[in-house]
């Protein structure tokens, strides 16, 4: 039935190796030109893993829980897996002007363009 | 401005000041960026018989077109300076995400010259320039280094902000001068050759952190966007390309062993029987391999991170490369994997090229058999094989003590000391890298001129290695060379990985992916002549600084005599033959003629 279906980014860590790609591919769909910073995706490099991590709601004001999370054997602040354009990250958020950004899977139907560049398919479009 | 930033960011560390200046436009267009580029600024500035570890030496930090535009592959950057080894030009490069951040921030080129009264560092935000003191960090090891600039430039709170900016630093091999101190990029990433950690020691230059917001600019966007996917899917059906994913360079010694090309004991052999177990990439990965790590803008992953179960050494770390397994490991005859990483993390922490290392070790270990050399100079026993020999030298290496004071000034300085410079294994006092010049196949002496007319001394990354050239002729050995010599130079200028752009199968690739970035249809022969031009340019440089015909040779021995899987090389015919399609004289220095026809006349003067 209609409006059931979702479509969603799935994200395989394990895969992912940090060329940002993904990055590259977003900021050129979204702004014409090549500025990662103007993702609203972005790639964590640990020294143990790599994560994507994709732009979610903003929210006004940081949060205080952060808390120590592990990923393959690397503790992480919770900062890193967290979505939120926040103000006190310096990620999700437009240089200078400072609005906030968020995934928007390209739009509609959506063909969010970091997953057609995901060579190492760490991203995945799938329908739940 | 398409691709190019348009900008030169200069930092004079004597007086503590910094400027911008505007890219001139023919330099783009006659040398791209890069390498090209940087040694045309680099000569035009610098006066190739100083002393490289004077403040007249400058060091350029350069990119290309392409870098941070996501270009599959094009994630590197260069640095152009005067070698303290080689006293030759220097030009290595280096992957991680340093360029792209150079260039987000505004800038192809950062030209740093002079001296600093005191150690500091550099710190790059867009428009906001610093000189920083970084007394703090001298003496400490790269790592350590890194994440401290880190937590100063990012924010010792902001997770993101440490991690999103690059840094290159350098370690005690460096600040104490160590002629091949390398210089440390992202966590593990090397300037690795010729030395350049030295000079930044010189200036008291510790690091350089970098962080840009800003964007490049691509002429055909949906045209580009285009052609990366169906590059993607190209690169997907490869199945060579596949391999380098998973294995790195880690395959390349099944490819030595099997071609007699392994350098091993100090060259003296070209396979190991002790070496068979690293034919299979497989068990090499699952004994350390942490993850898997691509460059910006490169999804072929090839740099493996690793770690080993001992708890002296409880860091991760890059590499061993096939390069280091093979110039620590076989050449000092040294087969424990275990072993080998122990000093490759030895060498990424105290900032020295793993390559020149191990050509260094290896060099004194023959000195030592052969009795020009005593341990009660060493301080070791230092036969083939000794790995705590290797390692304790590999420390007293990088602060200079005891008998690392000499081997800080390289392999040739050693074999000079003790009589027998004939014993280095290298070329304009460079060590020779992984790929033994006497191999077992027909032809094999390619690998030879290779090194023997290398601008930067021995060095596999400034033509194509073939191991199949299928004739022993002169003529078309020469041919290949010089031909890859000019095709890599263009891919050193883009720039682009040399790992995957280096050979024939996507010899245009460059062409295109300049052509949709910049908007310039270069032709192939043009961008064939900026790589030639490149090629002379440096080769002026080293006349004036003082090199000559004779220094475009190999080891006696590899001349003469036939190690057990090889054969000699047969140097001289194929020389006669490069320097001729190279347009040069028997003494190897460029025709008029030829200056002419590259648009390089106006540097003849500074030749007579």
């Amino acid at each position: 039935m209609e409006g059931e279906s979702v479509m969603k980014i799935k994200i395989d860590h394990n895969k992912c190796c940090g060329c940002k790609l993904c990055e590259v591919a977003c900021s050129l769909k979204h702004t014409g030109s090549v500025n990662v910073q103007r993702s609203r995706i972005r790639v964590f490099v640990g020294e143990k893993f790599c994560l994507p991590v994709i732009a979610g709601p903003y929210t006004e004001a940081a949060c205080n829980s952060k808390n120590i999370v592990m990923l393959e054997e690397e503790g992480i602040s919770e900062c890193i897996i967290c979505r939120a354009s926040c103000p006190a990250k310096s990620v999700f958020r437009e240089p200078d002007v400072d609005i906030p950004l968020k995934c928007d899977f390209c739009g509609d139907p959506p063909d969010p363009q970091c997953v057609r560049w995901c060579a190492a398919e760490a991203l995945i479009l799938v329908e739940e | 401005m398409f691709g190019w930033k348009g900008k030169i960011l200069r930092i004079d560390l004597t007086r503590g000041n910094c400027s911008v200046e505007d890219l001139p436009d023919d330099l783009m267009r006659n040398y791209i960026g890069g390498r090209g580029a940087g040694v045309k600024i680099f000569f035009g500035e610098v006066d190739p018989r100083i002393d490289p570890l004077s403040p007249e030496n400058k060091i350029i930090f350069s990119t290309g077109p392409l870098t941070g535009t996501g270009v599959p592959s094009g994630g590197r950057f260069v640095a152009v300076s005067k070698s303290p080894l080689t006293g030759t030009i220097a030009n290595p490069n280096c992957g991680g995400y340093f360029g792209a951040n150079l260039k987000f921030a505004g800038y192809d080129f950062l030209i740093i010259e002079g001296k600093s009264p005191e150690p500091v560092y550099l710190s790059i935000h867009n428009n906001q320039v610093k000189i920083k003191p970084a007394l703090h960090l001298w003496g400490k090891w790269t790592t350590e280094t890194e994440n401290a600039i880190r937590a100063e430039e990012g924010g010792a709170e902001d997770a993101w902000g440490k991690n999103i900016l690059s840094v290159a630093v350098i370690g005690p091999a460096g600040e104490n001068l160590v002629k091949f101190a390398c210089v440390m990029s992202d966590g593990g990433r090397a300037l690795g050759r010729s030395g350049l950690g030295a000079v930044m020691g010189s200036k008291n230059l510790k690091g350089i952190a970098v962080k840009g917001t800003g964007e490049v600019y691509i002429a055909d966007v949906e045209g580009f966007k285009k052609a990366v996917i169906d590059f993607l899917n190209e690169a997907r059906e490869n199945r060579q390309l596949e391999q380098r994913s998973l294995w790195g360079t880690w395959s390349l010694i099944a490819r030595a062993q099997a071609t007699g090309t392994l350098s091993a004991l100090n060259f003296q052999r070209g396979y190991l029987e002790s070496f068979r177990g690293y034919e299979n990439p497989a068990t090499t990965r699952e004994k350390i391999l942490v993850r898997d790590e691509g460059c910006f803008g490169c999804f072929f992953r090839c740099s493996k991170r690793t770690r080993i179960p001992d708890p002296a050494y409880p860091g991760t770390t890059k590499g061993p490369e096939h390069e280091t397994i093979a110039l620590l490991g076989a050449n000092c005859g040294i087969s424990d994997l275990y072993d080998i990483c122990k000093a490759n993390y030895i060498c990424n922490e105290l900032g020295i090229d793993t390559i020149t290392a191990g050509a260094t070790i290896s060099c004194a270990m023959e000195l030592f058999e052969k009795g020009y050399l005593t341990e009660k100079e060493i301080g070791y026993n230092l036969n083939f094989g000794n790995i705590d020999a290797t390692l304790g030298l590999l420390k007293a290496t990088a602060f200079r003590q005891g008998f690392g004071e000499l081997l800080a000034d390289g392999g040739y300085a050693v074999a000079e000391r003790c009589g027998h410079p004939e014993l280095f294994m290298g070329v304009k006092k460079l060590g020779m890298p992984a790929w033994h010049p006497q191999g077992r196949f027909k032809g094999s002496g390619i690998i030879g001129l290779q090194y023997a007319t290398s601008n930067v001394g021995a060095c596999h990354t400034r033509s194509t290695l073939t191991f199949n050239p299928g004739t022993s002729d002169a003529e078309p050995l020469a041919k290949w060379v010089k031909h890859y010599q000019d095709l890599v130079a263009v891919v050193d200028a883009g720039i682009l990985c040399w790992i995957i752009y280096h050979g024939p199968l996507w010899e245009e690739k460059p062409r295109l992916w300049l052509q949709l970035v910049t908007g310039i249809e270069y032709t192939q022969e043009e961008l064939l002549s900026i790589g030639e031009r490149t090629w002379n340019l440096e080769r002026l440089f080293n006349i004036v600084a003082g090199l000559s015909a004779k220094d475009d040779s190999l080891p006696q021995r590899m001349l003469t005599e036939v190690p057990p899987e090889g054969n000699v090389v047969e140097l001289v015919p194929m020389l006669d033959e490069y320097y001729r399609m190279r347009g040069w004289d028997e003494n190897g220095i460029p025709k008029s003629e030829k200056l002419n026809q590259l648009g390089l006349s106006e540097w003849k003067v500074k030749v007579s």
